[in-house]
């Protein structure tokens, strides 16, 4: 018996076949219908009690005694006491039932200590039953361990011969398993409904209707081949088909979680990713790109734009960033992310649950625990973050090599020791010296005369001895602090502001108010005035530039001078340490009879940003071009001393920063580059988030505790794959991206089935709306069965070799066949046999997706723009920075429903939109398009009010209905016309002469952009048969 | 029957009005199948308010005289564990800016911050001892709604409408009230039906919008769609699918959509009846703080939640907070300020909301559940702020099934962590399940491999707090 959900559009788990659920509801019917209860089903009844109440001790991890229950041999063998513990055909005499039942207190299982719970009275009468009966365990349930009982994706990849005499491969196989049970396949489906059909598929639009009618017409024997040539070779086929994987990749344009900031650099991945599918990228190149492109295509930056595949997922910047780096969720956070990768890459490229044994060893599939952590360490030295690449080859050469030395400097690579002490380079840093001596001495201490604060008398400035000043007092939620300072210096050229940490601050500083010791400089101003003569308002000092040591991200310096209330400077995340700003004059200011500044630092942009320590210093005459911004600060304080008292680490940490400094010359001096989000190991520190100078190491944690580290793992993958070893051989471990290279060659050996049955299955799913596996991510024992394992086996075989790996060839053979070809209506006789069509004795009729609905729906406006590529595009109304700034703090507000629907952006094909993962388009929804929380390899197929609201009431469906209607009109029709054109635009055919009547009828009393609305509201228009 | 027939399909096709069998015999059927004192449900439906960015228990319910009597020392626990806060370096022990009282015949220690809830402590059941696993709000919100750490699972409404579905064809199973300044941390992801199917996600009704529910009009500029234009476009519709499906035997895609458009009527004709409470009596909206500002936004939301629940929602959520930095529980800065004000907005209309639930009999199989994502710290962060603690927090339980006037579960003496009766997200769940008739253990899905259920692999009903 099946319980597997009946219909083709069934989500990929369904509940729990049975088990569970599926069992609850068994339990319901047969009480429903007043069948007493038969013999148990093991799988359903029995196991799932031994699971719950017996594994812990005798099942997988542990086997006291030397007793199992997860294995059948030794399950009714019985463990080291050597008697049996099921006796057969007598629950009375079984040991087991003794010692659940309780019967026996001595011997009670579980014992009452352990945490396992006991059974309940009708648990161990469903034992009982099922030893009376038998006990009847079957093969499939035999064991676990991955030499006696493998799942049939482990078995070699062989190709079978084709059955039978058909003339394409595919039918000679569905035919003969029909036949084997008396059915035949259906006839061709008419050639409208094939047009629509693999226009659709390939595509993910409309045939228009012209295109309808001359294929119709065709009396070419190869016209549906042609068709088939023509839609494979249209950019629109990347752009369906790219969304297929996004799918699987879980990708969106946002970080998800709390706050969900943008991740405005998504986006080139999803353009690499409709590239390889338009160039037919072999799928053996196109995984190998995506998990580890850098190391094995270096000369080619879209292998590097690949890499944003395993950065697709959520991630979550508030723990990863935000949050303390020695904190238990910090480090759990890294855990989960690492395991997000993991998941993502098995489960694409692999169709595993590799993920299921990160707490223990896999309960149903041959996968430990130990190989899931050593999947984990494969990726242990990379993070998620913005990637630098040069769309043009020769920049992306030169780029790569620059950032090497880079990284060999910053960790200071043994490679790099050499030139830390080459003549060169200490001659480098002796004019360092030199200059920063000179920089030391052009700032003069500003003579101030007074502090006050804008918020009144109850905030304190008090003068430190090194001329710094610090704030006390009320803590007003804004601030605006005035000075005044005098100078009988004429040839002022800039002022700086240093913020000062002190132990007395929160979170040492330099701010006074924030716990984190962040401030705010939302403006800096000031007027100089003769000492004297002061006209209050009369002049203000005007600034050409601002550089700081350091500024957040969004939160630049430069802002601190835009006369922009609302944007401000910030030092997150590098608090607690002295930061300086220097702001360059347009004009020299200075009166030759003594000049009074007046200074304001206002901190009015976020409330509780203030400043608790700085100081104010200016310079007179010109500054030179290197002498303007300021040094990092370690690299300040390192100057700061004299070379001879310098130590020889002090002298090569200087090395290292003017090294550094000059490739940042060199790297600004390329082109800017593109950015991609991607995994890699480079980027800028930002509060807890640091790259990994080498690769994590990551410990096996027992019960996947973080609290309970285990042994080291090294990077390894799985050892269940037939023909392959589960050691990656790798050289040298500690290059982070050789890990990966050797997995993505692993994943990509012609020997490993797995892969070669995943992508097929894949493909075949999109085709036929059901895998020929129906769980297209999950090959394992809790998996469903391939209806046609011989056929997935000869595609594997033949897509790998003969096809050399082309998803185009894997398409023209999958919809050139009869099969494919076959209509879809209902046969009575058929389905009394297979009535979930898992034979394919006829084609499946699907739901469209959101994305062809909407895009359908803009085609058939004549609204559609086909731009290709390029940023998402954002269709909704937003409001706060946390939208599209990383990092910012305001919450998101989105606004989808008044988004104007004849904005620009409303036209491009779906696939381009920005996609908010926790905020999603409420008419994408409503169809099922996936928000990117989770792997999606199988959409679900709702049916809801909610769906049939969004069809009716969405502005952008109702605008596009009425630009249809004008569009109609415009054609110089008549009425009647203009419903068949109606008709055939949208549905492929002509109407009926009473549709024709009603919908006449209907377009005359109420408009035609009702008519259109109705029209695509019908199933006929949203089911492809 | 088929035997094929799974209980998707099955509560899918009720959902959508074509089952043919009434929700409740399905439901008394399992009760008839299944052991009695495990199923038997006391609560026909569920109101739940949510608390965003971690309610402090120790200035609301978690009294601690130690915090007054430390107040400004160094925190030292004495445990020889090690102190850390998420996002600050911990402060002094700070105690609340807030006075303590006892309150009913129960005695229980409430502060002044919450005078109205105060009044009702006979009512309700305390956890006082709930621990998250997380201390940033991302995972342990999703952790208190959906029972993990991660995106992507369906939360505790979602699970509930796919078991139980809707008590009425005229309204949807689970609905959201999200707070009027804007949707809590984790978006719209807070009320997703994860895997499960999409029928089972929280429709968002913002109560205070001019639209409330997305897509339920047409625009009020789409001036060519008129009653006649829809009601005569409808009937055109049903007339060219029934042909349509005519001709498809065998298809329940086909039929199931049909249906779909006339649950849509219907929920079209009853949503404005449902979100008018003009009709309420002057009494009762002063009972829920209509006329006061600070009080109008949530205790609006409370007396639609009421309705609701009148009218068959199965499932309701009410949050108070906003995601962000401000105008939520998550007080940083300043507790006597920014709790002070999200407990004012919050406490009467609870406190009305339990009253006028009472009032009309309506507590007698509804269960009221007020809860957050985890509490705050006993020592100061800044000045007079307190950063997050997983490490204790406070929900509680009230109505259908529920022992009134006890408290299960105590922290440490600083309100640190929770020690004795610990009680867990998985607890929690479990027992709003088993209130609703539902075992924990087997109400579960297939995704990616594995059976997941919104209490994971762990929950214990929380028996302590059973009627």
């Amino acid at each position: 018996m099946s319980t597997e959900v009946s219909s083709n559009s069934a989500p990929p788990g369904g509940p729990r076949r049975n088990r569970g659920a599926a069992g609850w509801i068994w339990v319901l019917l047969l009480s429903l219908s007043g069948i007493a209860q038969g013999a148990p089903d093991f799988a359903r009844d029995v196991r799932p009690i031994l699971e719950r109440s017996c594994y812990g001790c005798h099942g997988p991890e542990k086997q006291k005694s030397g007793y199992r229950l997860d294995q059948r041999e030794v399950a009714l063998k019985g463990g080291d006491s050597g008697k049996r513990a099921i006796v057969p055909h007598s629950a009375n005499q079984s040991p087991l039932v003794r010692y659940v039942s309780g019967a026996d207190p001595d011997q009670q299982m579980p014992p009452e200590k352990s945490d396992a719970p006991p059974l309940t009275p009708e648990e161990v009468a469903t034992l009982r039953a099922w030893i009376d009966a038998g006990p009847s365990w079957p093969d499939e349930w035999a064991g676990t361990s991955p030499e006696t009982n493998p799942p049939w994706s482990l078995q070699p990849l062989r190709k079978p011969a084709v059955p039978g005499l058909s003339s394409h491969p595919i039918d000679g196989f569905i035919r003969a398993s029909l036949s084997a049970r008396s059915l035949t396949p259906s006839p061709e489906a008419d050639r409208r409904t094939l047009i629509r059909r693999v226009t659709y598929d390939l595509t993910g639009l409309p045939p228009t209707p012209e295109e309808v009618e001359a294929f119709v017409a065709s009396s070419d024997p190869n016209a549906y081949e042609f068709l088939v040539d023509r839609l494979l070779a249209s950019p629109r086929y990347g752009e369906h088909w790219a969304r297929h994987w996004l799918d699987v990749a879980h990708y969106a344009d946002t970080h998800g979680n709390d706050h969900d900031h943008a991740r405005p650099n998504a986006w080139p991945y999803r353009d690499y990713v409709i590239r390889a599918f338009n160039e037919d990228r072999p799928y053996a190149r196109f995984v190998q790109e995506q998990v580890a492109g850098d190391a094995l295509f270096p000369e080619d930056p879209q292998a590097t734009v690949a890499l944003g595949f395993l950065a697709a997922g959520p991630w979550d910047d508030t723990l990863m960033v935000g949050v303390r780096e020695d904190t238990f969720d910090h480090r759990l956070a890294q855990v989960l992310d690492r395991d997000d990768l993991v998941t993502t890459a098995m489960s694409t490229f692999q169709s595993l649950t590799v993920h299921c044994a990160r707490c223990h060893n896999h309960k149903f599939d041959p996968i430990s625990q130990r190989e899931y952590y050593a999947s984990q360490a494969v990726f242990a030295g990379v993070d998620r973050a913005d990637r630098p690449f040069d769309s043009d080859p020769s920049t992306h050469v030169r780029r790569r090599e620059l950032l090497t030395r880079k990284t060999a400097l910053e960790r200071r690579d043994a490679s790099s020791n050499a030139i830390l002490t080459a003549p060169e380079t200490v001659q480098k840093v002796a004019a360092l010296t030199e200059s920063a001596a000179r920089r030391a001495a052009q700032w003069e201490p500003l003579d101030i005369v007074s502090v006050t604060s804008a918020s009144g008398a109850d905030t304190t400035f008090t003068r430190q001895t090194d001329g710094s000043w610090r704030v006390s007092g009320a803590l007003p939620d804004k601030d605006t602090f005035i000075i005044t300072a005098q100078t009988r210096r004429t040839d002022l050229r800039a002022l700086r502001l240093e913020a000062l940490p002190d132990d007395s601050l929160p979170g040492r500083g330099p701010g006074r108010y924030h716990p984190t010791g962040n401030f705010h400089l939302t403006e800096f101003r000031g007027e100089p005035q003769p000492t004297g003569h002061e006209t209050h308002g009369a002049t203000r000092l005007e600034f050409t530039r601002a550089t700081a040591d350091h500024s957040d991200r969004g939160d630049v310096v430069a802002q601190a001078i835009d006369g922009r209330p609302e944007t401000f400077w910030s030092i997150h995340p590098h608090y607690g340490m002295p930061h300086e700003a220097v702001f360059e004059l347009k004009h020299p200011v200075g009166y030759e009879s003594g000049t009074t500044l007046i200074l304001r630092l206002e901190q009015a942009g976020t409330a509780a940003h203030q400043l608790g320590r700085f100081r104010l210093t200016f310079c007179t005459g010109a500054l030179p071009e290197d002498q303007r911004a300021p040094l990092p600060a370690r690299v300040s304080q390192l100057l700061g001393k004299a070379e001879s008292e310098r130590t020889q680490e002090e002298q090569r940490e200087l090395a290292v920063q003017v090294l550094l400094a000059e490739i940042e010359r060199d790297l600004a001096a390329l082109p800017p580059p593109e950015k991609v989000y991607a995994i890699t190991r480079d980027f800028p520190p930002n509060g807890s988030f640091k790259p990994a100078a080498t690769p994590r190491p990551i410990h096996l944690l027992t019960r996947g505790d973080l609290n309970q580290p285990a042994e080291l793992v090294g990077p390894g993958t799985l050892s269940c794959v037939p023909g392959l070893s589960g050691d990656l051989a790798i050289a040298d471990e500690g290059e982070e991206s050789n890990r990966r290279a050797a997995l993505a060659r692993w994943l990509t050996d012609e020997r490993n089935a797995l892969t070669w049955r995943s992508v097929v299955n894949r493909v075949w799913h999109y085709h036929f709306g059901r895998g020929l596996c129906d769980t297209p991510n999950d090959f394992g024992k809790m998996g469903g069965s391939p209806s046609h394992p011989e056929l997935l086996d000869w595609l594997a075989v033949w897509f790998r070799d003969d096809a050399a790996g082309s998803l185009k060839a894997l398409h023209r053979l999958i919809v050139t066949s009869a099969t494919y070809r076959q209509s879809s209506s209902h046969r009575s006789d058929a389905a009394e046999v297979d009535a979930d069509n898992r034979l394919l004795w006829r084609m499946n009729r699907v739901r469209l997706t959101a994305e062809q609905i909407r895009d359908s729906v803009l085609q058939l406006s004549g609204q559609l723009d086909l731009t290709q590529g390029g940023p998402a595009v954002v269709q909704f109304v937003h409001r706060g920075k946390a939208t599209f700034v990383p990092d910012g703090g305001a919450p998101a507000f989105l606004d989808y429903e008044n988004f104007a629907p004849d904005a620009p952006e409303n036209r491009r094909r779906a696939i381009y939109r920005f996609v908010f993962r926790t905020v999603p388009d409420p008419l994408m929804d409503a169809l099922d398009a996936p928000d990117g929380g989770t792997l999606t390899p199988v959409r679900s197929v709702s049916t809801t009010a909610v769906q049939a609201f969004a069809l009716l009431n969405n502005p952008f469906v109702i605008r596009q209905c009425e630009h249809l209607a004008a569009n109609l009109t415009g054609l110089d029709l008549t009425p009647s016309e203009q419903i068949t054109a109606a008709f055939r635009r949208m549905l492929q055919r002509p109407p009926r002469p009473e549709e024709l009547a009603r919908f006449t009828a209907y377009a005359q009393q109420h408009g035609l952009a009702n008519t259109c609305q109705v029209l695509l509201n019908s199933n006929e228009f949203l089911h492809l048969d | 029957m088929s035997p094929s027939l799974t209980r998707r399909d099955f509560l899918g096709r009720l959902s959508t009005g074509l089952g043919g069998i009434a929700l409740s015999s399905l439901f008394q059927g399992e009760t008839v199948a299944a052991p009695p004192p495990v199923y038997r449900p006391k609560a026909k439906r569920v109101i739940q308010l949510f608390l965003n960015g971690g309610a402090s228990q120790c200035d609301l319910f978690d009294y601690k005289p130690q915090l007054i009597a430390r107040h400004g020392k160094p925190f030292d626990p004495g445990t020889g564990e090690r102190v850390e806060a998420s996002i600050s370096t911990p402060g002094a022990v700070m105690k609340s800016p807030f006075e303590w009282a006892q309150h009913g015949q129960c005695g229980r220690w409430v502060s002044s911050a919450l005078p109205h809830l105060a009044k009702q402590v006979d009512h309700l059941a305390f956890l006082m001892a709930m621990q998250s696993k997380s201390n940033v709000h991302g995972p342990a919100a999703y952790l208190q709604t959906s029972g993990f750490l991660l995106p992507g699972f369906p939360c505790a409404g979602a699970w509930v409408s796919y078991a139980l579905g809707s008590l009425s064809d005229n309204v949807p199973a689970f609905v959201v009230l999200p707070d009027s300044r804007g949707l809590p941390y984790n978006g719209r992801s807070a009320f997703t039906s994860g895997f499960l199917p999409a029928n089972h996600q929280g429709t968002v009704i913002n109560a205070s919008a001019p639209r409330p529910i997305t897509h339920l009009l047409p625009p009020a500029d789409a001036k060519h769609i008129t009653p006649a234009s829809r009601a005569d476009g409808l009937a055109l519709l049903r007339e060219m699918n029934l042909g349509h499906a005519a001709e498809r035997p065998g298809d329940s895609q086909l039929t199931a959509r049909l249906e779909s458009y006339e649950l849509a009527a219907r929920l079209q004709l009853s949503a404005p009846e449902l979100l008018d409470v003009t009709g309420e009596t002057e009494a009762t909206k002063r009972l829920y703080g209509l006329d006061q500002a600070e009080t109008a936004d949530f205790g609006k939301r409370c007396l639609l939640a009421r309705r609701m629940a009148e009218r068959g929602v199965r499932f309701v959520q009410v949050w108070s907070g906003q995601g962000g930095g401000s105008d939520n529980w998550d007080n940083h800065t300043d507790i006597a300020k920014e709790l002070g004000v999200a407990a004012r907005r919050m406490d009467q209309p609870a406190a009305a909301l339990l009253l006028d639930l009472k009032a009309r009999g309506l507590l007698e199989d509804t269960l009221l559940v007020w809860t957050t994502e985890f509490g705050r710290m006993p020592f100061s962060q800044g000045s007079v702020g307190r950063d997050h603690n997983g490490g204790t927090f406070v929900s509680w339980f009230a109505g259908a099934g529920v022992k009134p006037g006890i408290a299960h579960g105590q922290s440490d003496e600083w309100s640190w962590k929770a020690v004795e009766g610990v009680t867990t997200s998985y607890d929690f769940h479990a027992t709003l399940l088993h209130l609703l008739g539902l075992n924990h253990e087997k109400l579960s899905w297939r995704h990616s491999g594995i059976d997941r259920r919104l209490t994971d692999v762990h929950g214990q009903v929380i028996r302590e707090i059973l009627a």
